[in-house]
């Protein structure tokens, strides 16, 4: 059984009275360890399944199971519960508590579980000296580039060492250097710690650098590929699945 | 914690002139509040130190039933074992004076006026009371030179309805041990004029043994005036002389009991001020509701975010909450601060409310008022801070607990 089960999972939105159905009837597994990507042109559907997979939305029907929890009975208090200790999350808009510092950004999941303050601090320097922040750990969000406020918020989704991170389109706002250097941190921590990384990505260069490559189409999958090794390398692995992937960075 | 308490804090700076504007309103209704209350206790305090120091006293010893009748049927001799008991009390006693009232009339060739007439013995009385400042003035002559001379003290405004000046005489008219009437020509010592409308409209002053000797009284008294030296200890004086008076003949009474008017009017205009204080932090509610329901509409995304990766909605409730007491525990200090300095310098110098000397006269204070801040005051406005910002931040904190995290990711 893997760390992430999907079984026929369908996810309809009511839109002026009509259905739409945003995820229809996909089965997935993803294994402990994974440097998996869901990709897929705009409105396949990645970002509603990897909300739904992160509890932060609800299937209409299926199952989800992650780390052994059934999320569909769990209340919204578990949820989040759930979502602090078992889920690792890396926003596209990296989503950094803008009046926190970079140390305090990571610090504050650590807060929200609990750990005694001297281990707070011990292990989010520790883990922003690890993605190459040592140096910027009380600087401000807005003080920081783009580069450095994804890898804090990738410091922040690791720091609890979660069983999984989910990482909504993670270098779209990145250029292409720097999107690089992320994937091959997140790649370094997947080999280094043993964290399922799983992404929602249109960005060609993170297809591939995935592992798995999951393709979604109009809400179903259209494709799904293993290609070990690779993740820290380029390769020149297709991706053609019936889709031109964009690239949407920026500088 | 201390992150949580960051983040609350620095919140509060995002928006620096909006939080400015909130913290300011609260910071003016607490000076407001201050200042107002500040007045109040001036005028409570001069008119509470007016009637003790000038007629009551702060604990008095009368014959029971002396209140309701004031005769020489209500009226006691101090004997050797009230003198011993009062010299327990000296340790905290400024002094005490035998006093000896009853109603009479004064007869002038041009009116006759009722008053009530005061017995004292001028050389004790100073020690209770401060009438004696109140002669002055020019052509106002002098306070009563002794307990036996043939004198009376009246006072300006008895003293132009009599027609009189110091020197001249009027009969004095009382009702004497035997319940006849006694009339005696006096010359008037001086003329007084008190803060206190009450004193000055119904009162003069003769000396005791003159009195006693004019109605067959005796040795009798109708009380013993005694001045503490702290205000604060009357309870516990009454007690102790209760204790060793030991006479059930007789009632020891405090200021507050003989003054229960006084009492009751600070109370009203204390619960009318607290009233209109409430008001005053109705306002302010909505103004930091307002704010804080558009702080969080603008940090909408981020809650939402904060929600995503496991803040539960207890500590976003809780996170608003702090925000809003952080922003009126500040307005609440710079209040306080503006409040100290401002009340500080005004209760050295004083208000002069001359221009409305009849109202604060009625009251029984001076027409200079020196704003006092207490302590109990600026405890009243914390309270009323803190419940005012809980109050405000309910409604808002709800709602941004209530934050969906998935809508809020998703909004840009």
């Amino acid at each position: 059984m893997g760390i992430i089960t999907v079984s026929d999972v369908v996810k309809n939105y009511e839109n002026n009275g009509l259905t739409v159905s945003a995820v229809q009837g996909v089965t997935l597994q993803i294994k402990q360890g994974e440097f998996s990507a869901i990709a897929g042109p705009s409105g396949s559907g990645k970002t509603t399944l990897l909300n739904m997979i992160g509890g932060l939305d609800r299937p209409s029907s299926g199952t989800i199971t992650v780390a052994g929890m059934e999320l569909s009975g769990m209340s919204p208090k578990d949820l989040a519960d759930m979502r602090l200790r078992k889920i690792g999350f890396v926003f596209q808009a990296y989503n950094l508590i803008p009046v926190l510092t970079a140390r305090e950004n990571v610090e504050y999941i650590l807060l929200l579980q609990g750990i005694d303050r001297e281990e707070r601090e011990k292990r989010s320097i520790a883990i922003l000296n690890e993605v190459g922040l040592g140096n910027e750990i009380d600087r401000l969000p807005k003080e920081m580039s783009g580069g450095q406020q994804q890898r804090v918020a990738v410091a922040r989704a690791i720091v609890s060492e979660p069983s999984i991170v989910l990482a909504d389109e993670p270098t779209a706002n990145l250029d292409q250097k720097t999107g690089e250097a992320l994937i091959d941190l997140m790649h370094r921590l997947n080999r280094e710690k043993k964290i399922t990384f799983l992404f929602s990505t249109h960005d060609k260069m993170v297809m591939e650098r995935a592992e798995r490559l999951i393709l979604l189409t109009d809400g179903k999958i259209s494709q799904d590929k293993v290609e070990k090794p690779k993740g820290g390398k380029k390769t020149k692995t297709s991706v053609n699945a019936g889709f031109k992937p964009r690239v949407n960075r920026k500088r | 914690m201390k992150i949580f308490l960051l983040i609350c804090w620095r919140n509060l700076w995002r928006h620096r002139r909006r939080s400015l504007i909130v913290i300011s309103s609260v910071a003016i209704g607490i000076f407001a509040m201050m200042l107002s209350m500040g007045i109040l206790n001036g005028v409570y305090y001069q008119a509470i130190d007016n009637n003790i120091n000038i007629a009551l006293g702060h604990v008095s010893i009368q014959a029971r039933g002396f209140r309701d009748s004031m005769t020489l049927r209500n009226s006691f001799v101090p004997d050797d074992v009230l003198i011993r008991a009062l010299a327990v009390q000296e340790g905290g006693t400024r002094g005490y004076a035998p006093r000896l009232k009853m109603q009479g009339m004064l007869n002038s060739s041009e009116s006759s006026k009722g008053v009530i007439i005061v017995g004292v013995d001028p050389a004790r009385e100073k020690s209770v009371s401060n009438i004696r400042s109140y002669v002055s003035g020019q052509d106002s002559g002098t306070f009563l030179p002794d307990a036996e001379s043939n004198q009376i003290c009246i006072s300006r405004d008895v003293a132009e309805k009599l027609d009189v000046v110091p020197g001249d005489s009027i009969v004095v008219m009382v009702q004497d041990k035997k319940d006849e009437m006694v009339g005696v020509g006096m010359t008037v010592s001086g003329l007084f004029q008190t803060p206190i409308d009450s004193i000055n409209q119904f009162t003069a002053f003769v000396g005791i043994k003159r009195l006693q000797e004019m109605t067959g009284a005796g040795d009798s008294i109708s009380e013993i005036n005694i001045a503490l030296k702290d205000r604060n200890r009357v309870d516990e004086t009454k007690a102790a002389i209760v204790r060793a008076v030991h006479d059930t003949s007789l009632a020891v009474l405090t200021w507050k009991e003989m003054a229960p008017y006084l009492v009751n009017s600070i109370m009203v205009v204390d619960a009318m001020m607290y009233v209109s204080f409430g008001i005053i932090f109705i306002t302010i509610i909505f103004s930091i509701a307002n704010t804080l329901i558009m702080a969080i509409m603008e940090r909408f995304h981020e809650i939402g975010v904060m929600k995503a990766i496991g803040t539960k909605p207890s500590w976003i409730f809780s996170m608003i909450l702090f925000e809003s007491v952080n922003l009126g525990m500040i307005g609440l200090v710079a209040g306080i601060v503006f409040s100290w300095i401002v009340i500080g310098i005004l209760s050295k110098v004083g208000i002069n409310f001359s221009f409305h000397f009849e109202a604060v006269r009625a009251f029984g204070s001076g027409a200079v008022i020196y704003p006092i801040m207490r302590w109990t005051d600026v405890m009243a406005g914390a309270v009323i801070v803190m419940l005012t910002t809980v109050m405000a931040a309910l409604y808002p904190a709800r709602k941004g607990a209530r934050i969906e995290p998935l809508e809020a990711i998703t909004f840009i």
